[in-house]
């Protein structure tokens, strides 16, 4: 969790120094930002639901008391007792900001005696497993010492040591002797990351397990070819179904990564390129929900994307339709885009933010993702004009025409614009330059840079040739 | 017996030294024809320690032995003793006329014989001006020396660098100018007891000149090449340099631009961490802000000497905020500029940007109700300055062209091609390959500019 944390602050900073857009110090939960909470989360289990329920209570602290109502249910069923302190840590942060709230103790009660039943518990699974992987080890049997590493692996992950739950899944490494070995492996350890939200790692484990996937594949479909006639395109298929399948997890792994690092056009490419939702299974409902690879995928892509490349990648993806069908609010934004009715877009966005803050991967983004798409909108708005009055546009995107002013000044000012504010009548007009003129000065001016250039590298030839080289003193050594 | 007679036996036994007098070397130099032949004769006059103290004597019925000889004719026998006499006690030294007659009228031919004493007579001139507490006096003395000595002014010489740093140390800029007009393009050790800093002190000291007369563009490529000297590390000197060239530029361009790749590397990490990339960072913004910055930072500039050139880089931030506002605006009102440059005083600002308009640094009208219209940038290039344009590229690819066939040439090249044939078959290949597409390629220039 600390270095989620770390992460959180330094994205803030990132995100304030690149655009104006801050997460709003109190989110809003009202008719204008709806927000349902029960159903957001049900599309989540275990630690993962556990996890973004204590965001929530820390972003968001009218939904403290029901949130954290939740993730008492929620993690009775886990082994984590840390994840319960940490929880009321929350609350209590927010308690101090919010006093209207009422007590944790009030609100949810955890069983009697629940924490000192699971660490018994605990302790007890650690040591039988401990004792089974010296056997193995001493014992020398590849499979079983692997089998051990990862029941380790799995354990410690189940109770939140994180690290050295990686530590034996790489472990296991040593001991694989197939290819599926390896797949299962980095299948694991991808489990792991995700669920750690450690997004920096994820690249690495990807790449393996796409080799060792390629790997398999390739043997499956010779095995196919050689068989008997009969079965042959029946077991190929197979064999490249379940491809497609573990390809889903290590796109959507991908995808998720590349956000986490806040490369936007990477992650749409990643997540519009993520396969049917069957291949997710032990992934989708637990860490993440489908409608989540809607959201991200459309927002990094509104963000990043040309035109043509939405329409061609995401608007006829029809796998990414699925997905979008679980959050009916993102094809009606991507409508409103794609037919330029950027109020429209400025105002889902505005109604969802709250939703979007609220998710702690997306969270730390939306700043830089909402105002990116601000500025694509901004940008094909003023397109086909050669000049347009500001009051206009801005009625067009439900601005003042201060605000649209600022925000088309800056954007001037980073070259995005070809145009110039006409400030005393309002109007905004396209600059014209005169191609021929601009020409002939580059010439000019490349042809003087040439010739004094040429100047300064013959004297410098020159005083090499001399050998009058600046050197070091003789003494200073 | 001659004294070259002794020089030639070699084995000169010490009585004999003093044999020696002024009065023979004056019927030597007054005698030998060939300059040549006197200056290895005056060279190699035994002994060194002593040679001196007879040069700067007087003859023996106490005449002035510069007096019998004359500069034109006798150069390089002048050059000795006035090098010998500017560096003995006082009372021997020559009077400044004596000395600026000789600089008009010496003979460069000759001069260049002994370049040693050159640069001896150089630091003599200025010790000279010193003692008598007049220091621009050596200026005249000076400027005639740096002009007739080299071939041309594209020759570095010794005499440059205590020529311009003289110029510098008493602020008679502009005399310096002719000589700063000319690039230096030729480097010659045979010319000029030249070392690395004669190069960095002159660029930097004439980069310094250049400023204080306000041209810019010539100051920052003076400081560049001092900056960017060859350099195994980096000199004290091009860290200077590099701080002023920076603020020259901002003063020129109103930002950095990146020094050009041979720069020394250590030199650009070091400057990351002075004050002065911090300003070029944050330049230009509005005045307050800059100069809290460099009010704080004061102390580095002082002590740098910065402190007048930081001032005026402050004095140019409004003009780099109105020349940036025309990017974005077709129109501003007083008060919007007002925002801009951070300056509430409408007067002011009023008259920085009419004498932007007056300077052609933005193209634009100023109206009664105090409204700024920027118009487009409209550039006239004529028929003339294409011609100009082309005329310079044809002479500079034929000054290409010649230096390519030097460096074929040249002693070394061949040296290293031979080497290349000995080691492998293929350098017959390799040399035409090296040697056709640049002579393609000057042909392309002449066509090219014929199509232009």
């Amino acid at each position: 969790m600390d270095v989620d944390l770390i992460d959180e602050t330094e994205g803030h900073a990132f995100v304030i120094q690149k655009s104006a857009g801050k997460r709003p110090q109190v989110l809003p939960i009202d008719d204008a930002h709806p927000f349902d909470l029960e159903a957001y989360i049900s599309g989540y289990s275990g630690r993962a639901a556990v996890d973004r329920l204590t965001f929530i209570i820390a972003v968001c602290p009218s939904l403290a008391p029901q949130a954290f109502q939740l993730a008492i249910t929620q993690m009775q069923s886990l082994r984590d007792t840390f994840l319960y302190n940490k929880t009321v840590e929350a609350y209590n942060n927010a308690q101090k900001q919010n006093e209207e709230l009422p007590p944790h103790t009030d609100v949810a009660i955890i069983e009697q005696g629940w924490s000192e039943n699971i660490t018994a518990k605990n302790n007890a699974e650690r040591t039988k497993l401990e004792v089974e992987l010296k056997t193995y080890s001493s014992n020398m049997i590849k499979e079983s010492i692997r089998m051990g590493h990862r029941d380790l692996g799995l354990f410690y992950r189940s109770i939140g040591e994180y690290s050295t739950s990686l530590k034996h899944y790489t472990k296991s490494r040593e001991f694989c002797t197939t290819s599926q070995h390896i797949l299962d492996m980095t299948l694991s350890i991808l489990d792991l990351l995700m669920e750690q939200r450690n997004f920096a790692h994820i690249p690495t484990y990807v790449y393996k397990g796409e080799a060792a996937l390629e790997a398999i594949t390739g043997s499956r479909v010779a095995a196919a070819n050689s068989g008997n006639l009969a079965s042959k395109p029946a077991a190929k298929e197979k064999a490249v179904a379940e491809r497609d399948r573990i390809q889903a997890k290590l796109d959507l792994a991908l995808a998720m990564s590349y956000l986490g690092q806040g490369q936007y056009e990477k992650a749409a490419q990643a997540f519009l390129k993520v396969g049917p939702l069957s291949g997710l299974d032990g992934w989708a409902g637990v860490l993440i929900a489908p409608g989540d690879i809607a959201i991200y995928g459309t927002l990094c892509a509104l963000a990043t994307y040309s035109r043509a490349q939405i329409q061609a990648q995401l608007l006829e993806n029809d796998n990414f339709g699925v997905y979008i069908e679980q959050e009916p609010y993102v094809r009606e934004l991507i409508d409103a885009y794609m037919s330029s009715r950027f109020k429209t877009v400025l105002e889902i966005l505005e109604r969802y933010s709250t939703r979007h803050f609220i998710d702690i991967v997306l969270s730390q983004h939306v700043p830089f993702l909402m105002n990116s798409i601000r500025e694509h909108a901004l940008v094909l708005y003023f397109q086909p004009f050669a000049s347009i009055n500001l009051e206009r546009m801005a009625a067009a995107f439900g601005w003042t025409s201060e605000y649209l002013e600022e925000q088309v000044v800056a954007l001037i000012k980073k070259g995005s614009i070809e145009a110039r504010v006409d400030r005393q009548n309002k109007v905004l007009k396209a600059r014209t330059t005169d191609q021929r003129a601009a020409l002939f000065q580059r010439a000019l001016k490349s042809g003087s840079d040439m010739q004094s250039t040429n100047r300064k590298l013959l004297l410098r030839m020159r005083l090499q040739q001399a050998d009058l080289v600046v050197k070091a003193p003789r003494n200073a050594g | 017996m001659s004294f070259a007679a002794n020089v030639a036996a070699g084995n000169v036994p010490p009585q004999n030294r003093h044999d020696v007098t002024l009065d023979q070397i004056v019927q030597e130099i007054t005698t030998t024809d060939d300059a040549k032949v006197l200056n290895d004769k005056l060279r190699h006059l035994s002994p060194r320690e002593s040679r001196d103290t007879i040069l700067s004597g007087a003859l023996t019925g106490g005449q002035d032995p510069l007096s019998v000889l004359d500069p034109e004719r006798n150069t390089i026998g002048c050059l000795y003793i006035l090098a010998a006499r500017l560096h003995a006690t006082p009372a021997q030294a020559p009077s400044m006329r004596v000395v600026e007659e000789f600089c008009s009228r010496f003979t460069p031919e000759h001069a260049r014989l002994a370049p040693e004493r050159v640069t001896q007579l150089t630091k003599g001139i200025i010790r000279l001006a010193e003692s008598y507490g007049k220091q621009k006096h050596a200026l005249g003395a000076l400027r005639d020396l740096v002009t007739r000595y080299p071939p041309d002014l594209s020759y570095l010489t010794t005499v440059h660098t205590q020529f311009i740093s003289h110029c510098v140390a008493t602020r008679h800029f502009s005399i310096a100018l002719p000589v700063l007009s000319v690039p230096i393009v030729n480097i010659d050790t045979n010319l000029s007891e030249l070392t690395y800093n004669d190069n960095l002190i002159y660029h930097y000291a004439g980069g310094i000149a250049l400023g204080a007369l306000k041209m810019w563009r010539e100051a920052e490529e003076f400081f560049e090449i001092c900056v960017s000297a060859p350099a195994q590390v980096p000199a004290a000197i091009q860290m200077e340099a590099l701080k002023k060239l920076t603020l020259v530029q901002l003063i020129l361009y109103g930002k950095t631009t990146s020094l050009p790749k041979y720069t020394n590397q250590a030199l650009g990490r070091l400057f990351r961490q002075t004050p002065y990339f911090r300003l070029a960072d944050m330049y230009p913004r509005p005045q307050p802000d800059l100069q809290a910055f460099v009010v704080k930072e004061t102390e580095v500039f002082n002590r740098d000497q910065n402190s007048g050139l930081v001032q005026q880089v402050l004095d140019c931030a409004p003009r780099w905020l109105i020349r940036k506002a025309t990017q974005t605006y077709l129109t501003l009102g007083m008060s919007d500029i007002a925002k801009e440059t951070g300056n509430p005083n409408v007067n002011e600002n009023r008259s920085i940007v009419l004498s932007m308009i007056d300077n052609g640094e933005i193209n634009g009208t100023l109206s009664e109700d105090d409204t700024v219209t920027f118009s487009e940038t409209t550039t006239n290039i004529t028929k003339n300055d294409i011609d100009k344009a082309l005329k310079n590229a044809q002479e500079q690819s034929s000054l290409l062209l010649r230096l390519e066939r030097e460096l074929y040439a040249s002693r070394e090249y061949l040296v290293k091609v031979l080497k290349h044939k000995d080691d492998g078959n293929w350098a017959q290949d390799d040399d035409s390959v090296m040697g056709m597409p640049h002579l393609g390629g000057s042909n392309a220039w002449a066509d090219d500019s014929m199509f232009g």
